[in-house]
């Protein structure tokens, strides 16, 4: 062992070990300190990232789920249903649903709730990714800055029609319904200028009253003398000496319906929001044939779409 | 050879301790430590699942309440005991022992919850195993996803604090006369 030249401690005598003074570990504190200060980051995260718990009250909250279904917004999950109850009465269902921090200010009055389900319609399959993910519950807000404060919503049946600003709104009566629909398509000139946004009997029963718009950029091709028919459905006329005549505006409008509308060569005075009109079942000849000359800015109008580059939030 | 010093070997220049180091603080530390972190790992969501935007998520208690209605008892009772049982213990049991240990006339149950926590120990490390194995058959890319949860840490920082503790801790102090603990504690 020691019998090396170098080694110059003598025979028997072992190496001294050198004595190191060692310090008080007082850093240990800081773990538990760490753990605390983690639990009370978690609890504050808890805190300020959960925004209010808010209570929406829906005729009908089959599909909802507690503690899964989630509330979205433009994409964005922003909220999550966490619980589920009979009113009083038993005649709706208590919806109540966390939002998260970021979408606090949703909690206003003006802000409308609805559950999107699968839907279809003829002519529009919606909400098809719903069948797969169960149903989730969208959300409006109303116009930024306005409302108060509240946690207490009334659900919408069904997704509320979008408010455009400038678009014209007619109401067109006919005897009967038809082939109109929801979102059925207004036309002028083939093109589609507007949708039809609900229908309902008149006051007196007598007929059907269609609300529809006039997306805003169309809104001068009506005019008070416009007249306006029903574009959609077949019409099949049978004539002992014509044989059958079958004529459909096009294969959309055969399943989804539609109205169409035309404007006289001596156009009148433009139709102010609210104008009536009556619903013809079929065109005159002539009507095809007016020219009438109307400007119309179409500057938003990019290609592809027909949405004003104005609708926001 | 003084209380608060080592010993630096001439040959290896290697630590030679009498005993280990602050021993009794260090457990101390470390298993209050994991006390504190106890609780949010098992409050707080341990795996987050995704399937087509339904958002589901997990808890402890959860997972072992759905195992138990799937009858799925054994199974059941060994995460309940490796997850939530036998961490609890053992922290409370390295707190009782730290905490007690200048104590006259404990000795008995010192030693007694020493034995428990060596009976425990080594069941301690399985919940990290049943979580990678549950992550593992869950992952099934786009349909389903699962992602460990904010729970997750604090699950595995009490795992990694009641293993430092047990580690920092020096059964010998259990034992120690008066003289000796002034000495090495």
């Amino acid at each position: 062992m020691s019998d090396t030249p170098d080694d110059k401690s003598p025979r028997g005598a072992l190496p001294k070990a050198k004595i190191k003074k060692t310090r008080h570990a007082w850093w240990l504190w800081a773990v538990p300190l760490g753990a605390l200060a983690l639990c009370v980051w978690f609890v504050y995260r808890d805190f300020v990232a959960t925004g209010p718990v808010i209570t929406i009250y829906f005729q009908d909250a089959s599909g909802l789920q507690e503690n899964n279904t989630q509330i979205r917004y433009l994409g964005a999950t922003v909220g999550q249903v966490k619980r589920l109850a009979l009113t009083k009465d038993s005649s709706k269902v208590e919806v109540k649903a966390r939002l998260t921090g970021s979408a606090a200010h949703l909690a206003r009055t003006g802000t409308v709730f609805w559950i999107v389900r699968p839907e279809l319609k003829v002519g529009a399959i919606s909400g098809l990714r719903t069948i797969i993910s169960g149903e989730y519950i969208a959300v409006r807000p109303g116009r930024p800055g306005s409302g108060e404060r509240t946690n207490i919503f009334v659900g919408a049946e069904s997704e509320p029609i979008a408010e455009e600003p400038g678009a014209l709104h007619v109401t067109l009566l006919m005897p009967s319904l038809r082939s109109v629909q929801e979102q059925s398509s207004v036309y002028y000139r083939g093109i589609r200028v507007g949708e039809v946004l609900k229908y309902q009997l008149s006051d007196d029963a007598q007929g059907v009253k269609i609300e529809a718009r006039i997306d805003k950029e169309y809104a001068p091709l009506v005019r008070v003398n416009s007249k306006f028919w029903n574009a959609g459905g077949i019409d099949f006329h049978f004539g002992l000496f014509r044989g059958a005549e079958i004529s459909a505006e096009s294969a959309k409008t055969l399943l989804s319906g539609g109205i169409e509308f035309a404007t006289p060569t001596e156009v009148g005075e433009p139709a102010p929001d609210g104008a009536t009109f009556r619903l013809y079942d079929k065109p005159d000849d002539a009507w095809k044939n007016w020219m009438p000359l109307i400007h119309l800015d179409l500057t938003n109008q990019v290609a592809g779409t027909n949405k004003p580059a104005s609708l926001s939030f | 050879m003084p209380k608060d010093a080592v010993a630096l070997c001439a040959r290896c220049h290697f630590r030679l301790v009498h005993r280990k180091k602050n021993s009794r603080m260090r457990t101390f530390a470390f298993s209050l430590a994991a006390l504190i972190l106890y609780f949010p790992s098992n409050f707080y969501p341990l795996v987050t699942g995704e399937y087509h935007g339904l958002h589901s998520e997990t808890t402890i208690f959860k997972g072992i309440h759905s195992l138990f209605n799937d009858h799925q008892y054994f199974i059941a009772g060994l995460v309940f005991c490796t997850s939530i049982l036998s961490p609890a213990l053992k922290i409370v049991g390295l707190l009782f022992i730290s905490t007690t240990l200048n104590w006259k006339g404990w000795e008995r149950s010192r030693t007694w919850v020493y034995k428990v926590i060596r009976v425990i120990d080594p069941w301690n490390m399985l919940e990290v195993f049943l979580l990678a194995i549950s992550i593992s058959l869950i992952e099934m890319g786009r349909v389903a996803t699962v992602h460990p949860g904010p729970g997750v840490f604090s699950f595995t920082a009490v795992v990694a604090l009641t293993l430092l503790a047990t580690l920092s801790f020096d059964p010998r102090l259990i034992w120690d006369s008066p003289e000796e603990k002034r000495h090495y504690e």
